[in-house]
C-alpha cells in the first residue's frame, strides 16, 4: 500500500516536471501558434456560411470575421425574466448569424464578470457585450480588452468609468418618460372627459441615472400643457427632487401620494397621475382606491406581469415595455456591422460614462395599453397567457 | 523513492497540493487548446485572485489560532468604500487614500480583536456580528451606488512594472530583474543550508540533492519569469502579483522565524499549555484580528484598483474563498496546523479551476458545485491520511 503510494507521487512528481519543461516551448510561441490556429478555423466557417466569398485570397483572412467570428456576452445574472431571455435570445440569435458564442451570467459577482471578460479575451472573442453587474466597476479589465483589439458593447447599461467601451445598446430613457407622458394624456382623453385635467408627478429612485432623464423626458411634453392650463398639478410638486421615490420603493411613493390625496384632494377629483415604473404605479392606484377616489389613469414601465394583468383589466391606463428581442436584435445588428469591418454604426447620441463620451444606440419602448396588448405581446407566451378574460 | 526524499525531503505529502495544481494547469492547457498557459492568462489569473490569496494569508492564521473571520469581505468592502468616498469627497491624493483604507482596516481589526480577546466571545460570533456591522455599513455610506477611486490606485489593482533596458532579452526587464533576483536568492539560501547542513550533526551532507533541487525551482522559476514576461508589450508579472509576493514572502518570515508566530501555531494547538508556557493568548488572538482585517483592507484596496470604483457589494462572499483556500492548504479545523506556502497553493487551486472552466466555458452554477467538490474531496483526503499515517 505504502509502496503503491510512493510509486504514485513519484510518477506525479514526474508529471509536473515534464508539464514544466514541455510547456517551456510556450510564451510567446505557444500564443502566436494559437491565434494561426484560430484562422483557418474562422475562414472554414465562412466557407460553410456560404457568404460571397469569391474575392482575393489575401482579403479572405480579413473577411474571414465576417462570416463566422467569436462573440462574448457577459451578463449579470439570470435572476430574472429579461436576463434569462436575453441569454436564450443571444445565443440564438448570434448562432443564427454564423458567430460562436461564448455566453456567461456572473450570479450577479462583480470579481466574477471580470474573470469572465477576460477569459473570453483570452478564447478570442472579438465583441465582448457586457451587461454588467455594475456599470463602473469594470474599469481595467474593459481597458484590457481594449488593448487586446476587442469591440466592447455595453448592452442595457452604460458601463461607466473607463476609456475601454465602443458604444452602448439601450432603450432611450428619455424617450421612455415621453411616452409615459403621451400615454397618460391620451388616457386623460379617453377617459376623464374635457381639460383641465387634475394630476400629480411621481419620479423614480434619485440614485438611477435613468431616473431623472424619465422624469425629463416626460416633462418636455407635459410642460407646456401645464403652462397653458390644460394641466393642473394640484400640489404644486413639479421638480423632480420633490416628485422622487427613494429607491423605487413603492411604499415610499404610497404613502407620498397618500400625503397628496389627503392634503390636497378632498373636495376635487385627481384625473392622472404620471408615474415611473409599475411598481410604484399600482402604489398609487392603491392609495387613490384606499381614499375613495375614483382610478386615475396611470402611466407605468417595464411591463410587470402584475401589471400588465391590471392594465388588461383596465385599472392601471399604461405601462411600456422594454422588449428583449428589441434589444438583442439591435446588439447583434452592431457585432455584424463590427465584424464586417464596417465599425461602429453612425449614431447622434452619446453619453458621458465620466472619462469618455460614449455612443449611445437607443430604442423606443413600446407603450403598452388594454388595446395594443395582445399585439405587443404576440411573440411573448409569458405575457400573453395573462391576457386572458 | 530514495532518491526523490533526499531532493523533496521526508514528508512527501506535502507535495499532494502541489502536484494537483500542475495536474490542473496541464489538463486544462490541453482541454482548452492551449489557451490556459500563456503570458496573458497567467497574469489574468494572478491579478484577478491576488485579493483572495492575500486574504487567505490573514485567514491562515486566523485559523491556526483555532478561530474563523466571517467578516473579511464586509471589512474589505467598507475600507475601500471609505477610502473612495473620502478621497472624492476631499480630492485627497492616491497615497493618503491608502492610509485612510489601511486605518479603517486597522480600526476593524482592533474592534473584532477586543471583543474575541477582552470578552472572550468567539471569533465565530464576533465577526458573524462584524460582516453584518461593515455590510451595511458599507450600503449605508454609499447609498448602493459604486464610487469611483483615484485613477492612480488602478496601478496596485492591475498595474504592470515598467518596461526599460534592451529589447534582445525579448521580455518584459522587469519582470526578468525579479525572477534572476528571486532564483538568486534561492541558490545562496541552499548554498547557505548545505554549508551550515553539517554543524549540528558533524557529517555533511552530499550535495547533488540540493543541486537537483537548485535546478528544479530555478527552472520553474525561470520559466514562470518568461510566461510573465512575454507578453504584450507592456505587460510584466502583475503588480497585485508583487504585492502578494511582499506578503507571502513576509508572512512566511512572521509565522516560521519570529516568536509572534511560535505563539500563533501554540495558541492553537494547545491553547492551554501555551498559556502555561507564558504565551500571552489574548495579545496574540487580538493582533491575529487585526492582523487579519488590515490584510482585508489591502485586498479591498486591490480589488477597487482592478475595478477602478468601490461598490456596495464588493467583498459578499469573499470570506468564504479565502477560507476555503486555507483548509484546501492542508490547515486543520482544530487549529495549530497550516503553512503559508500550502494555503497560497491551495488558493491557486481554486483560482485555476476557476479560470480553467471559464476558459472552457463552463458556467457559473457548475464551477460552484465542482469548486465545493473539491473542497471536500482536498480536505477528506489530508484527514485520511493523517489518520492513516505510517
Amino acid at each position: 500500500m505504502m509502496k503503491a503510494k510512493k510509486v504514485l507521487s513519484l510518477l506525479m512528481t514526474a508529471v509536473l516536471a515534464a508539464g514544466v519543461l514541455t510547456g517551456c516551448g510556450g510564451g510567446r510561441g505557444t500564443e502566436d501558434a494559437a491565434q494561426t490556429a484560430d484562422t483557418p478555423e474562422a475562414a472554414e466557417e465562412t466557407a460553410e456560411a456560404g457568404s460571397a466569398e469569391d474575392a482575393e485570397p489575401e482579403e479572405a483572412a480579413e473577411e474571414a470575421s465576417a462570416g463566422g467570428g467569436i462573440v462574448g456576452v457577459a451578463l449579470p445574472w439570470l435572476g430574472t425574466q429579461n436576463w434569462a431571455e436575453a441569454e436564450v435570445m443571444f445565443k440564438e440569435q448570434l448562432e443564427a448569424a454564423g458567430y460562436e458564442a461564448i455566453i456567461q451570467a456572473a450570479d450577479q459577482k462583480v470579481p466574477q464578470q471580470q474573470q469572465q471578460i477576460e477569459s473570453m479575451i483570452e478564447n478570442g472573442a472579438q465583441v465582448i457585450v457586457v451587461g454588467p453587474v455594475d456599470g463602473s466597476q469594470l474599469g481595467s479589465v474593459l481597458e484590457k480588452a481594449k488593448d487586446a483589439g476587442v469591440y466592447v458593447i455595453g448592452y442595457d447599461r452604460l458601463l461607466e468609468n473607463t476609456t475601454g467601451v465602443d458604444g452602448v445598446v439601450q432603450f432611450g430613457s428619455v424617450k421612455t418618460g415621453e411616452l409615459q407622458a403621451q400615454a397618460l394624456l391620451q388616457g386623460l382623453e379617453e377617459l376623464k372627459g374635457e381639460a383641465p385635467y387634475n394630476i400629480e408627478l411621481f419620479g423614480g429612485g434619485p440614485a438611477d441615472p435613468n431616473a431623472p432623464n424619465f422624469f425629463t423626458g416626460a416633462m418636455s411634453v407635459l410642460q407646456p400643457l401645464i403652462d397653458d392650463g390644460t394641466l393642473v398639478v394640484v400640489s404644486g410638486q413639479t421638480d423632480f427632487t420633490q416628485c422622487a421615490t427613494v429607491d423605487w420603493d413603492n411604499s415610499k411613493a404610497q404613502s407620498r401620494m397618500d400625503a397628496i390625496l389627503s392634503g390636497n384632494y378632498s373636495d376635487i377629483e385627481i384625473d392622472g397621475v404620471l408615474s415611473p415604473n409599475d411598481g410604484i404605479a399600482r402604489a398609487i392606484i392603491t392609495s387613490c382606491e384606499n381614499a375613495g377616489q375614483p382610478i386615475p389613469v396611470v402611466s407605468g414601465l417595464d411591463a410587470e406581469n402584475e401589471s400588465v394583468e391590471w392594465v388588461w383589466s383596465g385599472r392601471q391606463y399604461s405601462t411600456v415595455a422594454k422588449p428583449t428581442n428589441a434589444l438583442v436584435a439591435e446588439t447583434v445588428s452592431i457585432i455584424d456591422s463590427l465584424l464586417s469591418g464596417n465599425g461602429m454604426p453612425a449614431t447622434d447620441v452619446t453619453a458621458d460614462n465620466g472619462v469618455i463620451d460614449v455612443p449611445v444606440y437607443e430604442l423606443p419602448p413600446v407603450v403598452v395599453t388594454k388595446d395594443n396588448a395582445k399585439e405587443v405581446f404576440a411573440d411573448d407566451p409569458d405575457r400573453m397567457a395573462l391576457l386572458t378574460d | 523513492m530514495k532518491y526523490v526524499k533526499k531532493v523533496l525531503g521526508e514528508d512527501l505529502r506535502q507535495y499532494t497540493m502541489v502536484v494537483a495544481l500542475a495536474a490542473l494547469i496541464i489538463i486544462f492547457n490541453i482541454a482548452s487548446g492551449g489557451k490556459m498557459i500563456t503570458s496573458s492568462n497567467f497574469q489574468n489569473l494572478i491579478s484577478g485572485n491576488a485579493y483572495v490569496l492575500v486574504l487567505a494569508l490573514g485567514m491562515l492564521m486566523v485559523i491556526v489560532i483555532g478561530q474563523i473571520d466571517l467578516s473579511v469581505g464586509s471589512v474589505a468592502g467598507f475600507a475601500s468604500m471609505v477610502m473612495a468616498i473620502t478621497a472624492r469627497q476631499f480630492n485627497l491624493p492616491w497615497y493618503i487614500a491608502i492610509l485612510i483604507a489601511l486605518v479603517i482596516g486597522m480600526i476593524a481589526g482592533a474592534w473584532q480583536g477586543f471583543f474575541l480577546s477582552r470578552l472572550g466571545i468567539p471569533g465565530f460570533i464576533t465577526t458573524l456580528g462584524g460582516m453584518m456591522i461593515f455590510r451595511g455599513g458599507v450600503i449605508w455610506i454609499s447609498n448602493s451606488i459604486s464610487v469611483p477611486v483615484p485613477s492612480e490606485l488602478k496601478w496596485f489593482g492591475a498595474g504592470y512594472l515598467p518596461e526599460w533596458g534592451p529589447a534582445f532579452t525579448g521580455m518584459n526587464n522587469s519582470t526578468l530583474l525579479l525572477g534572476i533576483i528571486a532564483i538568486a536568492v534561492y541558490v545562496t539560501a541552499q548554498i547557505k543550508k548545505f554549508n551550515h547542513s553539517g554543524d549540528v550533526t558533524g557529517k555533511k551532507e552530499e550535495f547533488w540533492p540540493y543541486a537537483v533541487r537548485i535546478g528544479i525551482v530555478s527552472a520553474v522559476i525561470g520559466y514562470a519569469t518568461w510566461l510573465f514576461g512575454s507578453g504584450r508589450v507592456g505587460t510584466s508579472f502583475p503588480i497585485p502579483g508583487l504585492i502578494l509576493v511582499i506578503l507571502i514572502i513576509l508572512y512566511y518570515l512572521i509565522t516560521e522565524r519570529t516568536s509572534f508566530g511560535r505563539h500563533v501555531y501554540a495558541v492553537g494547538g494547545n491553547k492551554a499549555a501555551a498559556e502555561l508556557s507564558g504565551v500571552n493568548v489574548k495579545r496574540t488572538y487580538f493582533l491575529t484580528m487585526l492582523n487579519m482585517s488590515l490584510l482585508a483592507a489591502v485586498a479591498g484596496i486591490l480589488f477597487v484598483g482592478r475595478s477602478t470604483a468601490a461598490g456596495p457589494a464588493d467583498g459578499t462572499s469573499w470570506e468564504m474563498d479565502a477560507i476555503a483556500s486555507v483548509f484546501i492548504g492542508g490547515a486543520s479545523v482544530s487549529g495549530g496546523v497550516g503553512t503559508v506556502i500550502a494555503t497560497m497553493v491551495g488558493g491557486l487551486v481554486m483560482a485555476v479551476l476557476n479560470n480553467g472552466l471559464m476558459l472552457m466555458g463552463v458556467g457559473a452554477d457548475k464551477t460552484q458545485v465542482i469548486k465545493g467538490f473539491v473542497l471536500l474531496a482536498a480536505v477528506a483526503f489530508d484527514v485520511y491520511n493523517k489518520k492513516h499515517r505510517g
